[in-house]
């Protein structure tokens, strides 16, 4: 029983160790944690906290504008104005560009016209759960927290492998080639949307079809409003439209995933954004772009340029 | 007076055998009795003279009387010669505290060091997630920056009443970020803003008169050197998100040019060491540093040929040496550089010669900072660091060569005294602090 004295420990020490090792990398403060790391006590009380999770506030919110905010003092990654502060990829790249998931304040020096709302309140998220066009309550109050992982994740952008108890797979970009301006999606971003919007992951195909029963294995809520619903995780090709990454019209592109696929990203901008909606385009909720990243229904045009 | 005035301080009939053993009988008529000052029952004018007498008239001949009291006389005087010193110290630290304002040990003629926390006066609150703060060079008036609603600089007095509010010219509130502030020894307010790359400058009044654009590049120079003419002050403007600058020439004309090519540094922290040099952190991307401007270009009414010889120091990284958003640089009184480094939670301090020396505030307890921002050195030598997650103001001595922690005032909360996300710090002559208060949307004002 003598090699028990000295297994234990390197047991002990080999357990530490690979914990260690599952740490991510993620950048900042966001990650990169050691056995004795002093981030903790950076955003977290053990006895003294004042908000859920031993937060040293009350507001996620505040907590992560502290450096994300407009003035920017802890990050590059301004998400009040939706701006990239620095030169993104260093050299001459642009200054201020905009970010991928737009601004919760401005975006593109304008103010916004609808944001998810992630100061904390209770939300309610549309096909939760429940028919397209039905919305449901999240678990919880939504956060910065409810989508991204201040811990770090298995991808870049920090986005939970758990959003609204439901697993999420979001594969990883080369962590030394990452960009937060310039989209460099996998096929599978979409699932980071579809956690809480489940009812509009539609991947049927044939878009204008009855798709009302998915067939894919994604949940068929029923009793929807409508049983037509423009697919994604598809291909951008269809009659004859034109690749919107590329050629766009008008001036304006979409971004795609990186097998060419459409994403709900493609269209919806996941912070804010600050389209504007005139006439028919306002629909029933006055003002609420809904998070388009283009004026009225400029998404449409890009791809289908009737 | 006769000795039947109940007043009267005379020896007494009883006490004094002379006043009964021969009475004048060619005394004049004595005039009729004063009103006693204190009547008591069988006391008085009508009373007979040995009862009046015998009303409890202090002897006092003991003081008159010198031989056996004169060592009690001359401890009187003593007595009433310390304590008239005494009241000139305190008419003269009352003078004095009315013409200089100072703590009250700074008023003492000797030196005493008392390291006590400041208390909380009061708060003024008409600005908007405030991050910055500095003082006019007499400390009467408080300039602030704000980082949400308009984003304006907000100019008060030294009660919190608003007299004025500014921001650079021809930008929207979604165009620009203002977040320190400096003002130099003629008044100037310098603002660093994050989204337009550029330090705006303003008279004492808020009145733009210029920006810096990078460690070698001035507004009036790029608009000088375009046009060959040296534009009034302030007859220009820049925005970033714009593609031209607009500038009025001499004869009123508004003009433009394209937009000077994009910006090199990212300006953050912005301070004046006591020599008038501005000290600019730079969180440009991989870049972070400090760059210290030379005080003689600074100084100058003319910034059309704006070529200072800037010293920098520093790199990006963890690691000695190196700096994660450095918020803002203080010198001491021994010449050195005092970084406040952000993202690495700590104090980074450097030799006046740029020579990195150590790294201070690290580990737990008291003194372990977790993100450091703004920072103010008082008379002391007392660095005041506002620590935005934790909640709190740390102070540290750095008189001597090795610094040493003192204390920590505030707790989290929204209450009287309490910080949500304090950024900033401005300390007077008078030992009166001012510290932004930002997601309580107010400015602080402490007092030693």
């Amino acid at each position: 029983m003598r090699w028990i004295r000295w297994m234990v420990p390197l047991l002990v020490v080999g357990l530490l160790v690979s914990l260690a090792g599952m740490a991510y990398a993620n950048g900042g403060p966001h990650g990169g944690y050691t056995p004795t790391t002093d981030a903790c006590a950076g955003c977290h009380r053990a006895h003294t906290a004042q908000g859920p999770n031993l937060l040293t506030a009350a507001s996620t919110y505040e907590l992560c504008m502290s450096c994300h905010g407009a003035s920017a003092t802890g990050a590059d990654t301004n998400v009040a104005d939706g701006v990239y502060t620095d030169r993104q990829g260093g050299g001459e790249g642009t200054v201020n560009a905009p970010l991928l998931g737009g601004g919760f304040v401005n975006y593109q020096s304008a103010t916004v016209t609808s944001i998810h709302d992630v100061d904390g309140t209770q939300s309610a998220a549309w096909g939760f759960g429940v028919a397209r066009g039905s919305t449901a309550n999240l678990p919880g109050p939504l956060t910065c927290g409810s989508c991204h992982d201040p811990h770090g994740s298995n991808n870049y952008r920090i986005i939970r492998e758990e959003i609204a108890g439901t697993t999420v797979t979001v594969d990883q970009v080369d962590e030394s080639a990452k960009d937060y301006t310039v989209e460099q999606w996998p096929d599978n971003v979409t699932n980071a949307c579809v956690a809480c919007h489940g009812a509009y992951h539609v991947t049927r195909a044939n878009s204008g079809e009855d798709n009302s029963d998915d067939g894919s294995g994604n949940a068929d809520y029923g009793g929807d409003i409508s049983t037509y619903a423009h697919r994604v995780d598809m291909s951008y090709q269809y009659g004859s439209n034109a690749d919107p990454e590329t050629t766009g019209y008008g001036g304006y592109t979409l971004p795609l995933t990186a097998s060419k696929y459409v994403a709900c990203q493609t269209c919806h901008l996941p912070h804010g954004t600050a389209a504007t909606m005139t006439t028919l385009a306002t629909g029933p909720n006055t003002g609420d772009s809904a998070l388009l990243r283009l004026d009225n229904r400029g998404v449409c045009e890009v791809c289908h340029q009737k | 007076m006769t000795s039947e005035d109940p007043r009267s301080l005379s020896p007494t009939p009883e006490t004094d055998p002379r006043a009964s053993e021969a009475p004048e009988p060619t005394a004049p008529a004595a005039p009729p009795p004063a009103e006693p000052f204190l009547r008591v029952e069988g006391v008085g004018p009508q009373a007979p003279a040995p009862e009046v007498l015998s009303f409890a008239v202090p002897d006092l001949s003991a003081l008159a009387e010198p031989p056996a009291d004169e060592t009690r006389r001359r401890k009187l005087l003593a007595v009433l010669a310390v304590l008239l010193v005494a009241l000139c110290g305190v008419v003269y630290l009352f003078v004095r505290y009315l013409n200089r304002p100072e703590p009250l040990p700074e008023l003492l003629p000797v030196p005493v060091e008392v390291n006590y926390p400041p208390h909380f006066v009061f708060a003024f609150y008409d600005v908007n997630a405030p991050l910055g703060v500095a003082l006019s060079p007499d400390g009467k008036r408080v300039y602030v920056t704000e980082s949400e609603g308009d984003r304006l600089i907000k100019m008060f007095d030294t009660q919190g009443n608003l007299i004025r509010a500014f921001a650079p010219p021809r930008t929207t509130a979604a165009e620009r970020a203002p977040v320190y502030i400096a003002v130099d020894a003629r008044g100037r307010v310098f603002v660093s803003d994050r989204l337009q790359h550029a330090i705006f400058v303003f008279d004492a009044e808020g009145n733009y008169l210029d920006a810096i654009l990078g460690p070698d590049l001035t507004l009036s120079e790029y608009i000088a050197k375009h046009t060959g003419q040296t534009p009034d002050p302030g007859a220009f403007a820049y925005d970033i998100f714009e593609p031209e600058v607009h500038y009025r020439t001499p004869d009123g004309d508004e003009r433009t040019l394209p937009r000077p090519d994009a910006p090199t540094w990212a300006p953050l922290g912005v301070s004046f060491d006591p020599s008038g040099r501005l000290i600019v952190t730079d969180v440009a991307r991989e870049q972070h540093r400090v760059l210290v401007f030379p005080a003689e270009v600074i100084a100058a009414d003319d910034w059309t040929d704006f070529e200072p010889e800037v010293f920098a120091f520093g790199a990006f990284g963890e690691g000695e040496g190196q700096f994660q958003f450095p918020n803002k640089a203080v010198v001491d009184a021994l010449g050195r550089f005092i970084v406040s480094d952000g993202n690495n939670g700590r104090l980074s301090v450097w030799s006046p010669e740029g020579e990195w020396l150590f790294v201070t505030g690290t580990g737990g307890g008291g003194a372990g900072l977790n993100l450091p921002r703004g920072l103010a050195l008082d008379e002391r030598q007392r660095l005041h660091v506002v620590d935005a997650v934790g909640q709190v103001v740390r102070v540290y001595d750095f008189a001597s060569e090795e610094p040493a922690f003192l204390f920590t005032f505030g707790t989290m909360g929204s209450l009287k005294g309490q910080f949500n996300y304090p950024n900033d710090i401005a300390i007077d002559a008078t030992g009166r602090l001012y510290i932004t208060d930002r997601a309580n949307d107010r400015v602080q004002v402490w007092s030693y």
